[in-house]
């Protein structure tokens, strides 16, 4: 087959049809002709002579189509032809080409926006090279050390490449403006093993990472660069001030580049080498020396990626690294212990905190896929009820000899037609809902990864895909239905005989129930996610939210020495409360619901335990392994202005400092997982292995919310910021009226007053805090209430086209019954009688399904069962009185039947 | 007509089209005669069949087409071998002379 023949010869036929016919004509004329000269010649008579010939070679008309229907234009031809004619019929049923697209647009809207989601999130691959050689490598505590990973760097041999990096955040200045941002600190290698290019300069790179101090430059994101930078060329080279030191923009990252890790935006990137001016916000340090966080072994803060040479797996790398981590112990033991490889993951798995996503995903995907096909059952009735109507015009074709084939295939034309448009509504539906979304971000913190809309390519060759499979998926049945009549009735114009009467079980009825059954199912899930969420709102989280407002001072940036540091925190203490307006103030570590918790190694004393010694910062801690601890380092009065009781034992004071006993106080989470027969207070831990400081149990507290609403109570020890100074702490005020935003300003200008070169922090009440912490619950509970209200309105409107639908064919019985003396009241009754049954059926149907998929949704859940008996009873009945309230229209209409024109008319 | 006529198979269709125009060119009845003489009426062409075959070869190359005026009639399509065509003429000859040879052995050969 000669491609480049076959489109000319076809192209021609189609652009220069007439010509073509012509010539097709002129040919098979001719063949006949000569055929006839043949017999002619033989002495045949005319008349007989054409009999022959048309015997032998068949009708000239019937070997014209023959000829002209072969090749590939033809069926393009016929696609056309039937396109047209699709979209005249649609054009001439406004009416239901309108419902139907809607409902479709509605459908696959749905499936778009939550798909653009999956897309997104979960399906994006990190925007480095070759993303299958990566892996992450993770240590038992989940963070390396410097010295740690600088010894698996030097030893390894199954990587082509090991970096490793940090989050760091800090004060930036670029001419007059100074602003926080967050960005990572990376080994020079970090871009390297990537992959990744600068887009405009250069990336960092190993020469820049050899001396301590000795190269402070700066690779920008483009979003920065946009923002602070205007896009201009010269950023290269031009001067910023990070953390208060001068350093050197040499690069600007490429667009879509987030680091290592999907979905957290980082704006700089600086040398590992420069760590003693970026400090990661929470990694511990004393401040009078020098933070050197590149020669200390217990603090575990980085995170490492390498790129395994080709041929290596994953399990061998990790048994090497453990191996390596071993020896390296062996012949220089550390004090306490060194990090150990526990797990080497492939960039593509993700780092283990999108669990929770998937499985939402996975939920939205059939909520939204439930909805789409609810509305497909509902075009695909509406299909049906059209198709009694082109009866005639569909058994006239047939009789004429189109095939069955060439029919089906022209319906389903319309029915890809009707999607076709759906989808496009449809895209347009779900852009608009997505930039909705985006003009309503989730608080910050709320989510454990940043949301991503984004609409691209893959979305809109996902929802052509869908739109197509949609229109073959309602339109086949109805098509193959419908070019099934029989022949005679349809074309003696003959209506419904009377064997054709309204079965209980018919196809249609059955699809009604369906889609009734569906939308029980999404408004029974919507209701249990409802009344999760309202048992959520009801939770206490422990401390007095109403009233506390917290600010991050965050003084690390400012590098004091411990002393200085020490005074700031008191100043700050002292001044607020100063103000009238508050009652109290308190400096805590972090504070709780709001990430950021710190775990340190824990050793009770008198038992025994793991030597290691760690300390490490975590977001969201979900388990604590039986040698840590969580730790927050708080000021006197922290209890008294967090609204905490003191069950045992009494508060930090200012007398416990570096200079007398070393104490702690634990909660009573803490005292019944470790002493639950015995006295806590007067008991010893340590934080920092068998040296100690053995600190001694001075006070128990209640417990409280830490990480979410939802948890049971976890442990947690205190310790006084006299005896265990931070460089980062956060202020709790606690005011004196129930609501905080009065004294928010007032206390922002106080701190402010204390050192100018402090980054401004925002003043936010704590009970911003709990209501973030609901927001997945109550975002979660309103986009299943939505969708479940858009399964239930398409499910009504199915229900109340086929209502209608057999109310109008069955006018003429209507009618006899009401000429034989039956009540119109009576005929509501029946109606309304029949949408009711058709409901129940649903319901029942609906209910047997959802009591076997709700089980599914326990992880989801919170302190409603899934077989909840306020949802199960009242969802139902809301379905009844909707299906009821659809059902009144055609019963009307029944009811207003005249029996003298139903008998007349048919 | 005969009973041992047989329809053409369009593999040999080709074949036959092939060698007939290969000796000169010709229109599409004059191609359906001259076929049945050669081969003796075991071969009759189907009018349609014959001319839907004009049309795919054409279309691969095999032959071309060229408009005459004839004496009294309208024009006719006259068609006649490309150089490709005369190719695939001797290709189809030689295997079929093999397959010819291949199954006379078959035949011949006792069990």
């Amino acid at each position: 087959m000669n491609i480049w023949l076959s489109a000319k010869h076809g192209l021609t036929a189609l652009f220069g049809r007439k010509q073509h016919e012509r010539e097709l004509d002129d040919e098979v004329h001719h063949y006949f002709e000569q055929a006839m000269r043949e017999q002619v010649a033989l002495g045949i008579p005319p008349a007989e002579a054409r009999r022959k010939v048309q015997m032998e070679i068949g009708n000239a008309t019937f070997v014209r189509e023959e000829v002209r229907t072969w090749g590939w234009e033809h069926r393009v031809d016929t696609l056309l032809a039937d396109f047209r004619y699709a979209f005249r019929r649609l054009k001439n049923n406004i009416g239901f080409t309108t419902v139907a697209v809607l409902s479709l647009a509605l459908g696959i809207g749905a499936n778009t926006a939550i798909f653009s989601l999956v897309n997104a999130t979960l399906l994006k691959r990190l925007p480095v090279e070759r993303p299958e050689e990566l892996v992450y490598v993770r240590s038992s505590s989940n963070s390396f050390s410097y010295p740690d990973f600088d010894e698996l760097r030097t030893h390894n041999t199954v990587f082509s490449g090991l970096a490793a990096w940090g989050g760091i955040s800090g004060s930036m200045g670029v001419g007059d403006e100074t602003s926080l941002v967050t960005g990572a600190i990376v080994t020079g290698n970090f871009f390297s093993v990537l992959g990744v290019q600068a887009a405009l300069g250069r990336a960092i790179g190993v020469n820049d990472d050899r001396t301590p101090g000795a190269h402070p430059v700066a690779v920008i994101s483009d979003q920065l660069w946009h923002a602070r930078f205007g896009k201009r060329a010269d950023v290269i080279g031009s001067a910023i001030r990070f953390n208060g030191q001068q350093f050197t923009v040499i690069g600007v990252a490429p667009p879509s580049f987030q680091g290592a890790v999907q979905g957290q935006m980082r704006d700089i990137y600086v040398p590992m080498m420069m760590q003693s001016v970026a400090r990661p916000p929470r990694a511990q340090f004393s401040g009078e020396m020098n933070a050197n966080l590149l020669n200390r072994r217990n603090n575990r803060w980085l995170t490492a990626i390498g790129r395994l040479k080709p041929g290596t797996t994953a399990p061998q790398a990790l048994t090497q690294l453990v191996a390596i981590g071993k020896e390296q112990e062996r012949l220089q033991p550390a004090d306490g212990g060194r990090s150990s490889t526990s797990a080497v993951i492939g960039v593509n798995e993700g780092l283990g905190d999108r669990t929770q996503l998937v499985s939402v995903s996975r939920l939205l995907l059939l909520v939204v896929g439930a909805v789409l096909l609810i509305a497909c059952v509902n075009v695909a009735n509406l299909t049906l009820a059209q198709s009694s109507s082109r009866k005639k015009e569909v058994a006239v074709r047939l009789a004429l000899g189109a095939t069955r084939a060439r029919l089906i295939r022209q319906l389903l034309t319309e029915s890809v037609m009707l999607s076709g448009m759906g989808g496009a509504i449809g895209w347009m539906l779900a852009w608009g809902a997505v930039r909705a979304l985006r003009a309503a971000p989730p608080p910050e913190g709320a989510l454990p990864i940043a949301l991503d809309f984004s609409m691209d390519a893959n979305v809109l060759a996902f929802t052509f895909v869908l739109a197509v499979l949609t229109g073959v998926l309602f339109g086949l049945a109805p098509a193959i239905q419908s070019s099934r009549p029989q022949l005679v009735p349809a074309l003696k114009d003959q209506g419904i005989g009377a064997n054709d009467r309204a079965r209980k079980f018919s196809g249609r009825n059955s699809l009604v129930v369906v889609q009734l059954a569906l939308s029980l199912v999404l408004l029974i899930t919507a209701g249990l996610f409802l009344r999760s969420f309202g048992q959520t709102q009801l939770l206490e989280p422990g401390f007095d939210a109403e009233r506390v407002a917290i600010s991050a001072l965050r003084i690390n940036i400012l590098r004091y020495t411990r002393t200085q540091g020490r005074d700031f925190y008191r100043q700050a203490v002292e001044r607020v409360e100063a103000l009238p307006s508050v009652q109290s103030a308190a400096v805590g570590r972090w504070a709780p619901l709001n990430g950021g918790n710190s775990i340190r190694s824990l050793l009770v004393q008198g038992r025994d335990g793991s030597e290691e010694v760690f300390s490490r910062e975590v977001s969201n801690p979900t388990e604590i392994a039986g040698n840590a601890i969580n730790v927050n380092t708080i000021s006197p009065r922290w209890f008294e202005t967090m609204g905490v009781a003191l069950s045992h034992g009494r508060d930090f004071t200012t007398r416990d400092d570096s200079g007398s006993t070393s104490v702690a106080i634990a909660n009573e989470a803490f005292v019944r997982k470790h002493f639950a027969n015995t006295q806590a207070i007067g008991q010893r831990i340590s934080l920092d292995g068998r040296e100690g400081p053995w600190r001694e149990i001075v006070g128990v507290s209640k417990d409280f919310k830490i990480v979410s609403l939802t948890e049971d109570p976890q442990p947690l020890v205190f310790l006084p910021v006299l005896q265990s100074h931070e460089t980062g702490m956060t202020l709790f005020v606690r005011s004196r009226t129930a609501s905080t935003t009065a004294i928010a300003a007032q206390v922002r200008s106080e701190v402010q007053a204390l050192d100018r070169n402090l980054p401004l922090s925002s003043v936010n009440a704590l009970s911003d805090l709990v209501s973030t912490s609901l927001y997945t619950a109550r975002a979660g509970a309103r986009m299943l209430l939505a969708f479940g209200i858009m399964a239930l309105a398409l499910a009504s409107i199915g229900l109340y086209g086929v209502i209608s639908y057999t109310v109008s064919r069955r006018t003429r019985e209507i009618g006899v019954r009401m000429a034989l003396g039956a009540q119109p009241i009576a005929m509501l009754r029946n109606v309304i009688t029949q949408a009711a049954t058709l409901a129940l059926a649903g319901i029942a149907a609906g209910i047997v399904v959802a009591f076997s998929v709700t089980r599914l949704l326990t992880s989801f859940l919170y302190g409603v069962s899934t077989y909840d008996a306020v949802t199960f009873a009242a969802i139902p009945l809301v379905l009844l009185i909707v299906a009821v309230a659809a059902s009144i229209v055609p019963a009307r209409r029944a009811m207003k039947i005249d029996p003298i024109r139903a008998l007349r008319s048919e | 007509m005969d009973e041992e006529t047989t329809d053409v198979i369009q593999g040999t269709l080709d074949m036959l089209i092939l060698k007939t125009l290969s000796l000169e060119p010709m229109h599409g009845f004059g191609v359906a005669r001259r076929i049945e003489q050669i081969t003796r009426d075991v071969f009759k062409v189907n009018g349609g069949s014959l001319l839907v075959a004009f049309k795919r070869m054409e279309r691969e190359g095999l032959l071309e087409a060229e408009w005459r005026d004839t004496e009294n009639s309208r024009r006719a399509k006259f068609y006649s071998l490309t150089r490709a065509g005369k190719k695939r003429l001797e290709q189809e000859r030689t295997q079929w002379n093999r397959r010819a040879n291949a199954i006379a052995r078959l035949l011949t050969t006792e069990a």
